[in-house]
């Protein structure tokens, strides 16, 4: 009888988080279909409409050109971050150096400061290298920013991978490298993948630096939003209909990621 | 010419000695077997000399080059590890192939090599299949296969044969030994299985806690065991050890009464191996007690008799039926071995016949 309470009560907690939580996505979702008048009611009885989608991608909105700076910006960080960090991640978890505990604190010790601290010398760096205002900019920033946490993430999925198949691959003439190549890439694979798809959120979502970062060309999703602000008051739906465009690609990384966690937290190696 | 040296060697992981310092030699072609208690130090030393483990200190030589710096994939080494390690991402196939593959052997030679040595370990069928799609022994035939696929400069096999059936072991024990006489590569072997190191071995080291306590040929090892430790070791059941001590050229203990040549002296260890043991019809035997267990094993009875607190063991006929606790004499069989120990060094004093 208690039991019985407690699991609805249980079940009664869920379902208002989730209302609590799904709430603002829902309302974003469907003020993005709906005409300027109807944007300040909550009622559900609206003659939908895909006007939204296009005039935030005329002008003077542009969205086009933001999306094409946030894929750009968080493509290119990956490519380069991932790579990058799966080499750090494995030498960090199977080779014996001295201090590599210490160096490992210090490069997660990075994601300690605190973003606003270090944007002003950012800010100052960029303009006197007349970065300011470009992709390249925001993807040195970025690259700063990721590249920590995807060493410290991948190390996780390397060192739960037992190095009894290296250590045979060795024996059976592989060099470092095609140890790497052979057995090592393709058994920490889910995770890697997983780890690059939280690096992408990382960086599509980054919102403080491209603000400071950017004026006009380079400007991301995040920081395009804000453009919707304007003196005859706030576009509910146009920011509404630009929401959903950043949501959306998050929304199925999502989805495969949790495909592949799983598989990265199954896979490995057989006795 | 692989001769493998090992020099002075040491294993320290930590504060925690796993190999004392010792020299070894393995000769150019010879078969040597690792023998010894969980946790002696085998793994150890084989990981060693395949370059997978530092040396503390010592020096490793490979047919008389110096390879203690070497990576393991320019020892040119084949390895059967304990826990198998194989490629779990791979097939059968693929895992068998791969050293191949790593030499740039090409594709046609390696699929025939491939099947070859399938069928040889007995997994022609499983070739498309993962290693986490098979069983234990199939997993360790994997193994196998993948360490003889090629012509290496030395084997390395650790309990090669440890998961597979008795009737298995036997043909692949067969193989093993073929191999070894066909290809003539050098080959340290571990085994806790007595009868593949008396078959297999050219000679046996005995290990104890990182140390190698005797070094000899299998028969030596089995007829002279040079201390309480090896004695105690080889041979299933296990040699007859009893604490006792020696008068006027007799070692007597409760019950006990061997005739040997040997002065005067106490803290005497005898050992006496129980097929050298047979059932006596009366009392004027060498030693006498009561019948304590009788287990069938198919071609002998093992024959326990308690005397005094101890119990000792003799392989007697199949055919052997007595009641439980009724008096029992047993007596050493024309020729057999007594050996005699040193209770307080452990170590052999003289081995003696009867
Ligand atoms: N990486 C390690 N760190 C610390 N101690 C270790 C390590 N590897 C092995 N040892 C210790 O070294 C000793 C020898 O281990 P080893 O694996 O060589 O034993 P083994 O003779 O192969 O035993 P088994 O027959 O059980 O396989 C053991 O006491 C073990 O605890
Ligand atoms: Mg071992």
């Amino acid at each position: 009888m208690n039991k019985h309470f407690t699991r609805w009560g249980e079940r009664a907690l869920l379902v208002l988080i989730s209302v609590v939580v799904l709430f603002p996505i829902a309302w974003m979702f469907l003020t993005a279909f709906k005409q300027p008048r109807d944007a300040y009611s909550l009622s559900l009885n609206f003659v939908p409409t895909l006007q939204n989608f296009v005039t935030v991608f005329s002008d003077p909105w542009n969205l086009g050109s933001m999306v094409m700076n946030s894929v750009t910006v968080a493509t290119v960080t990956v490519l380069i971050a991932v790579p990058c960090a799966s080499l750090a991640a494995y030498s960090f978890s199977r080779f014996c150096v001295r201090g590599r505990k210490f160096l490992f604190f210090l490069i997660l010790s990075t994601q300690f400061i605190p973003a606003v601290v270090i944007v002003l010398p950012f800010f100052l760096m960029f303009r006197s290298l007349e970065l300011l205002d470009t992709r390249t900019a925001l993807i040195i920033v970025n690259l700063a920013i990721v590249t920590p946490f995807v060493i410290w993430m991948i190390k996780g999925f390397i060192d739960a991978i037992p190095t009894d198949s290296e250590e045979a691959a060795m024996i059976d003439g592989a060099s470092r490298f095609r140890v790497i190549k052979d057995i090592v890439l393709p058994m920490a694979a889910p995770g890697i993948l997983t780890s690059s798809i939280f690096c992408f959120i990382l960086t599509w979502n980054e919102f403080l630096f491209a603000l400071i970062l950017s004026r006009r060309d380079a400007v991301t999703l995040p920081v395009g939003l804000v453009s919707f602000r304007t003196e005859r008051g706030d576009l509910w739906e146009l920011m509404s209909a630009a929401g959903v465009m950043i949501t959306v690609p998050i929304f199925v990384m999502a989805l495969l990621i949790q495909k592949h966690f799983t598989r990265g937290m199954t896979a490995g190696a057989v006795k | 010419m692989a001769e493998v040296r090992l020099v002075d060697i040491e294993k320290r992981y930590g504060n925690f000695l796993a190999v004392p310092q010792q020299s070894l030699t393995i000769e150019d072609g010879e078969f040597l077997v690792l023998l010894g208690p969980s946790g002696c130090g085998k793994t150890t030393t084989m990981r060693m000399i395949a370059g997978l483990e530092e040396i503390t200190s010592g020096d490793i030589q490979i047919a008389g080059e110096r390879i203690n710096d070497k990576p393991p994939k320019d020892r040119d080494i084949a390895m059967v590890f304990q826990n198998y390690g194989l490629y779990p991402h791979m097939t059968v196939r693929q895992n068998i192939e791969y050293p191949l593959k790593l030499r740039g052997v090409d594709k046609a030679a390696r699929t025939k090599r491939v099947q070859e040595m399938a069928d040889k370990v007995e997994l022609g069928a499983l070739l498309d299949r993962r290693p986490s799609e098979l069983s234990g022994g199939q997993r360790q035939r994997v193994a196998l296969a993948r360490a003889i696929v090629r012509t290496p400069k030395i084997f390395l096999m650790d309990e090669p044969l440890s998961n597979l059936d008795a009737k298995l072991r036997v043909t692949m024990r067969a193989e093993l030994k073929h191999l070894h006489h066909e290809l003539g590569v050098t080959t340290v072997y571990v085994t806790h299985d007595q009868m593949e190191a008396m078959t297999l071995a050219s000679r046996v080291a005995v290990m104890r806690e990182g140390r190698i306590v005797q070094l000899d040929t299998p028969k030596k090892i089995y007829a002279e065991p040079a201390n309480l430790f090896v004695a105690g070791f080889i041979g299933s059941p296990s040699m007859n050890l009893v604490d006792g001590a020696v008068r006027n050229g007799m070692f007597r203990a409760e019950g006990i009464e061997v005739p040997v040549s040997l002065a005067d002296r106490e803290g005497v260890v005898i050992g006496i191996r129980p097929e050298e043991l047979e059932i006596a019809g009366d009392a004027s035997a060498s030693i006498n007690g009561k019948l304590y267990a009788l287990e069938l094993t198919g071609d002998s009875t093992l024959v326990t008799l308690r005397s005094g607190q101890t119990m000792l063991c003799a392989r007697g006929p199949a055919d052997f039926e007595a009641p439980i606790d009724a008096p029992c004499h047993l007596t050493p069989k024309p020729g057999a071995r007594i050996h005699l120990f040193d209770r307080a060094s452990g170590q052999r004093l003289d081995g003696t016949r009867h």
